[in-house]
């Protein structure tokens, strides 16, 4: 009989996946959620939480690009905030209405040269990314708020104003109120392909694994470690730049201020999404996981009832948890193979 | 260009405004600088504008030097230096109070006055001056969003942490103002964090309109707090439906009080501030010591209450959708 021979959908899963590990984890906390809150399950909440995710997803896709190569970079919320606020700066100065893509442009442009700094102190003069990017954050943020400006402009360019207003699905709850989510969405959708096809079928995409396995060995087989070291952190810098501006457009202000202390939730979430901290391992589907993770826990914790003193508290043991059963299942398998 | 144009004609409203009702002090010209915690932000910009204000009107040799950034050690040094220049008094608006003692006590042993600002608690100084004490200011927005939401209904509270001191005695003064006049308002769930981080606010109003369906009422601390809430109400659709007050700036939130999605918002002018350092520095050097009830003459500062060293004023400016278009800053 084939329903015999077959093993059930049950065993199929497999259970050692951090993937499975993390749709597990986030089912049972929207399932709590749902039983302690019943109006969680609801469209509002699924368009809000998507909408949240926009910003911290896209950051993600660029640390897990760094996590993978075997580096990591904590500058690319200073990237994002430079970027965002130059390119409104440029734009409010030059007074003259441009499309909402070219702002787009110039912030990622902004944001590709500022991760070809990274890239040259990291490729070029081969220093700990760590470091070359703690050094990276605090001069492109001190240079942004004392040369650059350190005012709000909560006037936005007209095309950052008109994109922030382009949604894709809108719909109305029954008391007669709205909920949308904005096109912004696309760009993630846009990042997420663009960076799954450079992974799976690219050379370049091949070679960020195998730098980030043994930069020796990939050195030996005759990769450019360097120049493939420079894509990276010039493809963080670009997504750093476009996840600036769209955050300014959504927040309708550019402020100088913004984003520079998200960094270490961003890694947190490409972290529990698998990616290993020591490089060559990381997946997209693992780190959108861990982002829809972060902000369903960081969004739900006052419909939970979790006064806002636990919020953080909450919040870091899930964090540690996350990552440390994973890191133990790895020890385990490895001391059982050994 | 035009955050200059803005500035120079708010100097001017400014003008209109306390000309004329300056007490000229004494015929001895003093010099009395202000130092304030940092050069080239917005806040202290305006600052200065009370000062140069305070100067014109006085004749007095009154002006305003701070440090290119926040640095606790530069303002001492800043500090040596106005007083080996031989100043009669000093205003300071101090990075870390208690890293100014020792240069504030040299200050004073050497016959200077010295008053500071946003710094009660401050031993080395003749008068702390704030602009209104916390409790009171907190239940003028109890008051206000009261009358909005026809003192009945569901609200939330903001602070930019759990740690910030004025935040929360504001919203603490906030909630036993609302506990003891309004039985009608409830306020749903804790205090909620936001980390002067607007997207904080903004998803946290998502998730508050989640928990509690029913919440019509929302008090912002931190100067973004009520901009992330008014995005958030805003696409929604409810900002009719809704009241939010807070302390905030127009610059930041000049856009939801044109859309109703942002009600009123509070503030202190440090222009006015300043101007009435100077003044109370004048009245001391001139031997008169400030006295309860007493009005420097300056918007805000028309009766002032003193606590121990502390001068208080009522110096809130509350904005709505008329009048943002007044303070440029």
């Amino acid at each position: 009989m084939p329903g015999t021979s077959r093993p059930s959908l049950l065993a199929r899963i497999d259970f050692g996946r951090n993937e499975t590990l993390l749709v597990l984890v986030i089912l049972a906390f929207s399932a709590v959620t749902a039983l302690v809150a019943p109006s969680f399950l609801s469209l509002p909440t699924l368009f809000d939480l998507l909408r949240n995710s926009i910003v911290m997803g896209i950051f993600a896709i660029g640390v897990l690009l760094v996590l993978i190569s075997g580096g990591i970079d904590v500058s690319f919320t200073g990237i994002a905030v430079f970027s965002l606020y130059t390119t409104t700066l440029i734009l409010t100065r030059l007074g003259v209405p441009v499309p909402w893509w070219a702002a787009f442009l110039l912030s990622i442009a902004i944001g590709t040269a500022l991760g070809l700094v990274n890239a040259l102190f990291i490729a070029g003069f081969g220093l700990p990314t760590l470091i070359v990017t703690l050094g990276t954050l605090s001069v492109i943020r001190g240079v942004l708020l004392t040369f650059v400006g350190s005012t709000l402009i909560s006037n936005l360019p007209v095309g950052l104003k008109e994109f922030a207003r382009l949604v894709m699905i809108r719909g109305t709850t029954a008391e007669g109120y709205f909920f949308s989510l904005p096109w912004a969405f696309a760009a993630l959708v846009g990042v997420v392909a663009v960076t799954w096809v450079l992974l799976q079928y690219t050379t370049l995409g091949r070679s960020i694994f195998a730098i980030g396995g043994s930069p020796e060995s990939a050195r030996r087989i005759g990769i450019p470690v360097r120049a493939v070291q420079t894509f990276v952190y010039a493809y963080v810098g670009a997504l750093a730049g476009l996840a600036g501006i769209i955050h300014a457009s959504l927040a309708r202000v550019a402020n100088p201020f913004d984003l520079v202390g998200l960094e270490m939730s961003v890694i947190a979430a490409v972290v529990l999404g698998g990616a290993r901290l020591a490089g060559g391992y990381g997946t997209i589907t693992g780190t959108l996981l861990g982002v829809v993770l972060i902000v369903l826990v960081n969004t739900s914790l006052i419909l939970l009832g979790i006064p806002s003193t636990w919020q953080m508290v909450v919040i870091g043991a899930l964090i540690l948890v996350g990552t440390g059963v994973p890191a133990w299942q790895a020890r385990r398998t490895a001391l059982r193979a050994g | 260009m035009l955050k200059k144009l803005l500035l120079t004609s708010s100097a001017l409203a400014l003008t209109v405004a306390v000309v004329g009702s300056v007490a000229s002090a004494a015929d001895t010209k003093y010099t009395i600088p202000t130092i304030v915690k940092i050069s080239g932000i917005q806040w202290f910009d305006r600052m200065e504008q009370g000062v140069k204000k305070f100067a014109q009107a006085t004749g007095m040799n009154a002006y305003q030097v701070g440090p290119p950034k926040a640095d606790a050690q530069i303002q001492v040094q800043i500090i040596e230096d106005q007083i080996a220049k031989g100043v009669h008094a000093l205003t300071v608006v101090p990075f870390s109070p208690e890293a100014l003692e020792p240069v504030l006590k040299k200050a004073r042993d050497k016959g200077i006055k010295v008053i500071s600002h946003e710094a009660a608690g401050l031993k080395n100084v003749d008068y702390d001056l704030e602009a209104f004490s916390n409790a009171a200011y907190g239940e003028h927005f109890m008051k206000a969003l009261a009358a909005c939401m026809k003192e009945k209904g569901e609200y939330a509270t903001f602070v930019g942490s759990l740690t910030s001191k004025s935040h929360n005695e504001w919203v603490d003064a906030a909630i036993a103002y609302q506990k003891k006049n309004y039985p009608n308002m409830k306020m749903v769930g804790s205090k909620n964090e936001t980390f002067d981080d607007q997207q904080q606010a903004y998803a946290k109003t998502q998730e508050l309109l989640r928990a509690f369906p029913n919440v019509r009422g929302f008090e912002g601390s931190a100067s973004t707090d009520v901009a992330g809430i008014g995005l958030a109400l805003e696409e929604r659709g409810m900002s009719k439906d809704t009241c939010v007050v807070g302390t905030s700036l127009p610059s930041i939130s000049t856009q939801y009080l044109e859309t109703g999605a942002v009600d009123m918002i509070s503030f202190w002018d440090p222009a006015d501030a300043a101007y009435a350092m100077d003044t109370i520095a004048v009245d001391l050097l001139n031997g008169k010591k400030p006295a309860a009830g007493q009005d420097l003459k300056v918007p805000g500062y028309g009766k002032i209450t003193i606590e121990g060293n502390v001068i208080y004023g009522q110096a809130w400016i509350d904005v709505t959708k008329e009048n943002a278009s007044k303070y440029p800053f």
